[in-house]
């Protein structure tokens, strides 16, 4: 088995078991909870881990200390979640005509859903997808509106309109949260190339706002690709907890999810993003299959020495850093090989080798740091 | 055992291994070391602490390590690391305590979300609480360790720790950080005070910290109710000058000067909104500090609960 759960260190095991079994909490000794704690923190799960405890056991029964940290874990988490709405609310104006799709992305998105997985996760930024063609316009009017541009470096500006898939990320005075505009879920040259105007046709209205999210299938991808090809690919096992999340929420809510979200797999050529992101929540979270769609599931396996090699990988990566001790040698040369085959999905050769370029100029020329 | 009775080999043991933990009153914290000058520093400033379990359950673990690499050797390092990660930029290796120290101030800020906390001093007599709250360099630390050391009992010189369920505070007991002439004005004050190592050249200048007294150790479980608040400015150009600020304007100086208010949303509202309900509030201006003391204890006399009052 290439991604043991008992090839994980402790403080993983114990915030996995933790997750996924939370009664057991319950009778977790002092050294325990101490561990689970800041592991919980560090990966940003506190308010998840919160969340999953309240629910099955009393705080009260709980060591005190380990209580009030859950506390402030549901605190710092409803203080985001209200932040969330705070933001969407006061944005909504600027947005254009309310025929012009609006389609939330993760956090935001369940929250607005009401989704029982938003409880107790801590977003940071508020990510809405809205057609190219309209960005011009509602960009122009968020600057009128007070909100700025976090990089004015002129370069960083054209990097993000001319490659990225989304618009640089957006500030406002009063506002806790950044505000990250999208016109599809992945940079635009690189080497995954979902179908852009099917996530758009497929979106879901969300009752009594305007705004809508993907359709369950896309919801699941757009969380799968992003698992192992954003450059920060470190302590993102959040990421992963939220695709055993999504899966479980929509597989008991949707009889046809599973067949729909291979079907989307295939629309959007993101079946192997979707085999590595299934196989990792199977055998750390124990996400529930149907025997028929793990099987078909299986036709989108990478060769196994790409399996072998990334599996190994992402064991050193995506957990948090044991609180006691700090990443080692070969945990810091996976985080760089994953990090270097990101840039490689994401960037085409020559329009790494400009980047490249021109982040070297910039960081050279006398005073031009920044 | 006290952190003062331990030898240095056995700090030194503690530090490298499973760490140092100690009680504030409102949280625990284990410190790990590698830096060979900490264990002394630590005995002279947390003398009169307990050494608790290290394997116990702790708020906050703070990892204090010399710099690896080039910044070992050349213009060399220390590092926090809180929770197996660097939060905070490195500080020069000759200052470890005001890292350490800054590194916990950070760390308790950003963890103890389960109390309102204000950027205040709190000291208490009879039971009764004095918040000091004021932007750094208004004299705040100077006048909380003065009144530490003319009769009240020391909280904290940087956190005010309000209880969601009762508005009580709770001591956050550390060494009181004070600042350039402070540091000198508090010797000259108390010439029995027990101020640790000067350290020229931090980012505020320079810092060196006056130890809690032993009993004020000894009563870090004791709360506070909270019955006055003053906001002090030191201002050579007056004697000695109190306006009475109106209960709305404290409330508001005190949110924005607060760590976690907002994050806390209704919980946060309700515990100052408790806080500033129970105290009366003044604004003091002052350039002699014995005068400002003994201002301070009448100002508590006076603002007795209104049962109290005849």
């Amino acid at each position: 088995m290439l991604l043991a759960l008992s090839a994980l260190p402790a403080h993983v095991r114990l915030l996995l078991q933790s997750l996924t079994e939370p009664q057991r909490c319950a009778s977790l000794s002092e050294p325990a909870w101490d561990v689970l704690i800041r592991a919980a923190r560090s990966a940003r799960l506190l308010g998840v881990l919160a969340a999953r405890v309240a629910a099955a056991v009393s705080f009260d029964a709980l060591p005190e200390v380990a209580g009030r940290h859950l506390v402030a874990g549901q605190i710092e988490a409803r203080f985001r979640r209200q932040k969330t709405l705070f933001l969407l609310e006061t944005v909504a104006p600027q947005l254009g005509s309310p025929e012009t799709p609006r389609v939330l992305l993760k956090g935001a998105a369940y929250i607005v859903q009401g989704l029982s997985m938003a409880e107790g996760r801590l977003p940071a930024d508020v990510d809405l997808m809205m057609p190219r063609v309209a960005l011009d316009g509602i960009e122009r009017a968020l600057l009128d509106a007070g909100w700025q541009f976090e990089k004015t470096d002129p370069y960083d500006q054209h990097y993000y309109r001319a490659w990225s898939h989304e618009l640089p990320p957006m500030r406002c005075a009063g506002q806790a949260l950044e505000l990250d505009l999208h016109h599809t879920i992945l940079p635009p040259l690189g080497r995954l190339k979902p179908d852009t105007d099917g996530l758009f046709a497929a979106a879901v209205p969300i009752v009594g706002t305007s705004f809508s999210a993907l359709c369950p299938g896309d919801q699941v991808l757009h969380a799968a690709a992003h698992l192992l090809q954003d450059s920060d690919c470190t302590g993102r096992l959040r990421d992963l907890v939220d695709i055993d999340s999504l899966v479980r929420t929509h597989a008991t809510a949707n009889p046809s999810f599973w067949p729909a979200l291979l079907e989307r797999a295939h629309l959007h050529h993101l079946g192997r993003p979707l085999w590595y992101a299934l196989a990792l929540t199977r055998a750390w979270l124990a996400t529930p299959m149907p025997e028929e769609v793990a099987a078909r599931i299986a036709g989108f396996s990478p060769p196994w020495p790409a399996r072998a090699t990334l599996c190994a990988l992402v064991t050193r990566t995506l957990p948090p850093v044991n609180p006691d001790g700090e990443p080692g040698l070969w945990d810091r040369l996976a985080s760089r090989l994953l990090e270097a085959r990101a840039v490689w999905l994401r960037l085409p050769p020559w329009l790494l080798a400009w980047h490249a370029a021109n982040k070297a100029w910039r960081a050279w020329r006398p005073g031009g740091a920044s | 055992m006290r952190v003062a009775e331990a030898d240095r080999a056995f700090l030194h043991a503690q530090l490298a291994g499973p760490g140092l933990a100690l009680d504030f009153g409102a949280a625990r914290v284990r410190i790990r070391s590698d830096v060979p000058e900490l264990p002394p520093m630590l005995r002279a400033l947390y003398g009169g602490y307990a050494i608790e379990d290290p394997a116990g359950l702790c708020d906050v673990t703070v990892k204090l390590r010399r710099a690896r690499g080039l910044r070992r050797w050349v213009r060399p390092q220390v590092e926090l690391l809180i929770d197996g990660g660097i939060e905070l930029e490195p500080f020069p290796r000759d200052t470890p305590l005001p890292l350490l120290e800054w590194g916990m101030n950070y760390a308790l800020a950003t963890r103890l979300c389960c109390y309102l906390l204000l950027h205040s001093g709190v000291v208490e007599r009879h039971g009764r609480a004095v918040l000091l709250p004021a932007a750094p360099g208004s004299g705040k630390s100077t006048l909380t360790a003065a009144l530490a050391l003319r009769g009240f009992r020391l909280l904290s010189d940087e956190f005010a720790v309000v209880r969601f369920s009762d508005g009580q505070l709770q001591a956050l007991l550390r060494p009181v950080a004070l600042k350039n002439e402070s540091i000198d004005v508090i010797a000259r004050f108390a010439p029995g005070a027990v101020i640790g190592p000067r350290f020229p050249k931090t980012h505020k200048g320079t810092v060196a910290h006056l130890a809690p007294a032993a009993e004020h150790v000894a009563a870090r479980h004791a709360p506070a109710a909270p019955a006055l608040v003053v906001f002090p400015r030191f201002d050579p150009s007056v004697g000695l000058e109190i306006e009475p600020v109106p209960k709305a304007r404290a409330f508001a100086r005190l949110a924005v000067n607060s760590f976690n208010y907002e994050i806390l949303s209704p919980d946060g509202f309700d515990a100052l909104g408790r806080v500033v309900q129970a105290s009366t509030c003044y604004q003091l201006r002052y350039s002699d500090l014995e005068r400002a003391v003994d201002a301070i204890g009448a100002l508590l006399d006076e603002a007795a609960p209104a049962s109290a009052r005849h």
